[in-house]
């Protein structure tokens, strides 16, 4: 039981960071290496107005940590949005390629960025208290307040970004560029407004990952972004990319997954060349991922 | 580029190379080392050229294979390194590196494998986790030293020997692709369903490109284990197989000479950089970014003529 | 050699629950040169697919040159002796005119990795030998003064004729065209006629076109098939055929009374 609630909090943070990759994917077919980074991006937004928010709603208090999650997602959209602007658009019609390259120097950029001494350094820093310490006894397992909150976020976002791209003008939209750039722009959409929205809420996705994974961890530093980037990418495809079910489940299976792992004696060393492991013979099996491309879910 | 001219230009380099490196008692020890590491980056980047470049696949895992080539040759040599007179010891230093490369090959067949189904970002996520699974199982096994790597190892790599072993896969990769048999990587990148039409099996070529391209990055690994004298998993992450791919790209995908000018430039550069050590990471994002955005074919290709020199 | 080069017993293909072939009887003989038409939409480029191996039949058999064809895939069946041309050109785009050919020629050839390695005499002289028979492939189509350009930088025309001369370099029994007059102007139309004769007379080999272009077919076929929603609806000579009934219906009586 307890086992099984820790892993559905990893797996919740790892579904949210998925999502973002498969949000992003879905409208643009390419995968933004820099996501991973919005979400450190993100962890250190937070870490700088939780201070500051600390007197209006209190210490580690669930308003606190709505606010800091809700500020480090309003300044990693206009971040997530403003890469886009700069380095993905002007590569818009070239090769697919190119655009992902573009986006590892994104990514490198952020990093090495980051941990120079002028902006946050590489030391690692204490993540401020968000939410009360004392942990809940439920059904036989001891919960900390984070793990709680994060499936129900992340059961939250799932359904609001389920509406959003099947029950809004502007999903609808989305869902049009994601089929056909060209088509969309010829029925009047506005191509890069769309995609503009779909980097910023992806990047909005991350920065609430970001808060969250950092008030489970012990600390943050520029690095921080890169393992739970690449597991929930993997997450991402093992759903099958471009699909917001898949980007879920794909994370809950690895979260879950990692957790049963490291309790093992022995094999805990290799949760990762285990997890990665299953991402090979998933793909083996179903090349598209678990829930395929087929999906009306698809973005 | 005339098939007789490759032959041509292995020679020159080999002889280059044992030039240098008979006199490189004399020669500065920093730029020696800097020139060593030039060499092995070219060996990276040409190699996993024929896999990314000619034959079209997306492969994130040569920092994987450089790998299981540098703990394989780092191991054979200290374990024999002491048994040997020192007459043989060039000889156990290119069985280590042969070892080291054939073990790299045999990864490469298991990650080349699965590209007979996968394709695209699908199959770089593959190889990106073969890499990551490689490096973890080496950060575990107390036969390579866990995670604190192996260290002792033998000073042997010079000169002669990383710039005569990135000559020969130059020329390896050049042969290759120019011979009537190598025309079928480059069909298959350029056409699958053609060049199966054409009574070319596609997915022999896909494997050949994984295998030839993996043997190579393990030979470069053991040169870099025997330069760097003490290797760890953290090494050979995930960075270091982006490190390659910019270099492919930079390049010029399918063209060999912009590729090995660019191993040499994105080698060179950030030692040149290296007094402003806490800005010269970013310099070096910002120009992955800046080179994209205005030379996304390569550096130094031609518009528009694919698989040249 | 009585026997038929390619022979189709009632091959029928389902996707779903749609059937795009179904129950198509069809042979080709040694040296015969067999038109399959149709209107858009009748199943000429799945029968193709059928007869090449991209797709496996629902039921039925292919057999060509007497063997089973059940399971081998494009490849093997290229190397059988089937060679094909494509309806959206599939031409190699990273290279020259000449390296399109003699990649298509490597199938027959014994020589690998090893030579391409090693270059002993023997090696070259074969190296040798494949670029000049490519050469002449090439000029018996007018492309030889092309040899080096990049394949795709070739008049639309021309890279149809490159895309037979390709598919000619595999050496095979069988050569299958799918709509090489897609897209071409009148002119090119008749030169392309003219082109599948000389194939046909100067190589010895059997050609199965699949076109769409009455004309075309018309005047180069010995034999027709005509295809309409996945059934053969009739076979014969060009003349049977323009009289047929079925088939002016199913062109709606136009095109055929005019061809």
């Amino acid at each position: 039981m307890q086992q099984l609630v820790n892993g559905l909090a990893l797996g919740s943070i790892y579904a949210l960071i998925a999502l973002g990759y498969t949000m992003v994917y879905g409208v643009l077919r390419f995968i933004n290496f820099a996501h991973a980074d919005l979400l450190m991006l993100g962890a250190y937004a937070g870490y700088f107005v939780a201070p500051a928010l600390a007197p209006v709603f209190g210490e580690a208090s669930y308003g606190l940590l709505a606010a800091t999650v809700f500020l480090a997602a309003v300044a990693c959209a206009g971040v997530g949005a403003g890469i886009e602007y700069l380095a993905y658009r002007p590569l818009r019609n070239r090769p697919k390629l190119t655009v992902l390259i573009t986006a590892i120097g994104v990514s490198l950029l952020m990093e090495f960025g980051c941990q120079h001494p002028a902006v946050f350094g590489a030391k690692t820093r204490p993540f401020p208290q968000l939410l009360p310490a004392e942990q809940i006894h439920f059904l036989g397992a001891t919960v900390s307040r984070v793990d709680m909150v994060i499936p129900l976020v992340t059961c939250g976002l799932l359904m609001g970004l389920w509406w959003l791209v099947q029950r809004t003008r502007m999903g609808m939209a989305m869902r049009a560029v994601s089929f056909n750039q060209q088509a969309a722009a010829l029925m009047g959409v506005n191509n890069n407004r769309v995609i503009s929205f779909t980097f910023a809420l992806g990047s909005a996705l991350a920065a609430v990952a970001g808060v969250l994974y950092s008030v489970r961890a012990s600390g943050i530093d520029p690095l921080m972004g890169i393992r739970p980037g690449l597991i929930a990418f993997s997450a991402a495809v093992v759903g099958g990319i471009g699909d917001l079910a898949g980007a879920v489940l794909g994370g809950l299976l690895l979260g879950m997954l990692e957790t049963y792992v490291g309790g093992l004696p022995g094999v805990s060393n290799y949760r990762d060349a285990i997890s990665f492991g299953m991402l090979v013979v998933i793909l083996l099996v179903r090349p598209s991922g678990l829930l395929g491309r087929a999906q009306v879910e698809k973005v | 580029m005339r098939l007789g001219g490759a032959r041509r230009w292995l020679v020159l380099a080999l002889l280059v190379a044992a030039a240098v490196s008979a006199g490189s008692g004399v020669m500065n020890r920093y730029y020696l080392g800097v020139a060593s590491e030039v060499g092995i980056n070219v060996i990276l980047a040409v190699s996993l050229n024929l896999i990314n470049g000619y034959t079209g696949q997306f492969s994130l895992g040569h920092g994987g294979f450089m790998a299981v080539g540098a703990y394989v040759a780092a191991k054979m040599t200290l374990v024999f390194g002491e048994q040997v007179g020192a007459a043989f010891q060039p000889l156990l230093f290119a069985g280590a590196l042969v070892a080291g490369g054939g073990a790299a090959a045999l990864a490469g067949l298991a990650v080349g494998v699965p590209s007979l189904r996968l394709r695209g970002d699908y199959l770089a996520v593959v190889t990106l986790c073969f890499g990551e699974i490689i490096r973890v199982v080496f950060q575990n096994s107390a036969f390579f030293g866990a995670a604190t790597g192996l260290s002792g190892i033998a000073p042997w790599t010079t000169f002669g020997w990383s710039w005569g072993v990135a000559a020969l896969t130059v020329y390896v990769v050049l042969a290759l692709v120019h011979s009537t048999y190598g025309r079928g990587f480059l069909a298959v990148n350029d056409d699958e369903i053609a060049a199966s039409a054409m009574g070319l099996n596609p997915l022999k070529y896909k494997v050949t490109a994984f295998l030839v391209g993996a043997f190579f990055a393990g030979v470069a690994g053991g040169l870099f284990a025997h330069m760097k004298r003490a290797i760890n998993p953290e090494g050979f992450n995930f960075m270091r197989s982006i490190d390659v791919v910019v270099m492919v790209i930079l390049g010029g995908m399918g063209n060999t000479a912009g590729v090995v000018a660019a191993a040499v430039l994105l080698t060179v550069l950030p030692e040149l950089l290296r007094g402003f050590s806490d800005c010269r990471m970013i310099a070096y994002s910002l120009l992955i970014i800046v080179l994209m955005l205005l030379r996304p074919q390569g550096l130094f290709r031609r518009s528009g003529k694919g698989g040249g020199l | 050699m009585s026997e038929k080069l390619l022979q189709l017993d009632a091959v029928t293909i389902r996707f779903g629950g749609l059937t795009a072939v179904s129950e198509v009887d069809l042979s080709i003989g040694h040296g015969e040169l067999v038109g399959l038409i149709g209107p858009n939409g009748a199943g000429k480029t799945t029968m193709f697919n059928l007869i090449t191996g991209v797709y496996q039949p629902t039921s039925g058999q292919v057999l060509f040159g007497g063997r089973g064809l059940l399971g081998l895939r494009p490849h093997h069946r290229t190397r059988m002796g089937m060679a094909r041309t494509f309806q959206n050109i599939r031409l190699f785009g990273s290279m020259s005119v000449l390296d399109n050919v003699r990649a298509a020629m490597q199938l027959h050839r014994r020589d690998g990795w090893r030579q391409a390695l090693w270059r002993g005499n023997q090696a070259r002289e074969s190296e040798r030998g494949v670029e000049s028979k490519a050469r002449e492939l090439l000029a018996i189509f007018g492309l030889e003064e092309r040899c080096q350009e990049n394949a795709l930088g070739l008049p639309y025309g021309e890279q149809r004729r490159l895309e037979i001369v390709r598919a000619l370099a595999t050496s095979p029994r069988l050569l299958l065209l799918d709509e090489p007059a897609a897209g071409m102007n009148p002119t090119e139309k008749v030169e392309l006629a003219r082109l599948i004769r000389l194939v046909q007379e100067r190589f010895k080999i059997s050609v199965l076109l699949v076109e769409h272009d009455m004309k075309v077919v018309m005047s180069v076929c010995e034999r027709i098939a005509v295809l309409d929603y996945g059934r053969k609806i009739a076979e014969g000579s060009p003349v049977e055929i323009r009289r047929n009934p079925n088939v002016i219906a199913a062109y709606l009586g136009q095109e055929v009374a005019d061809a």
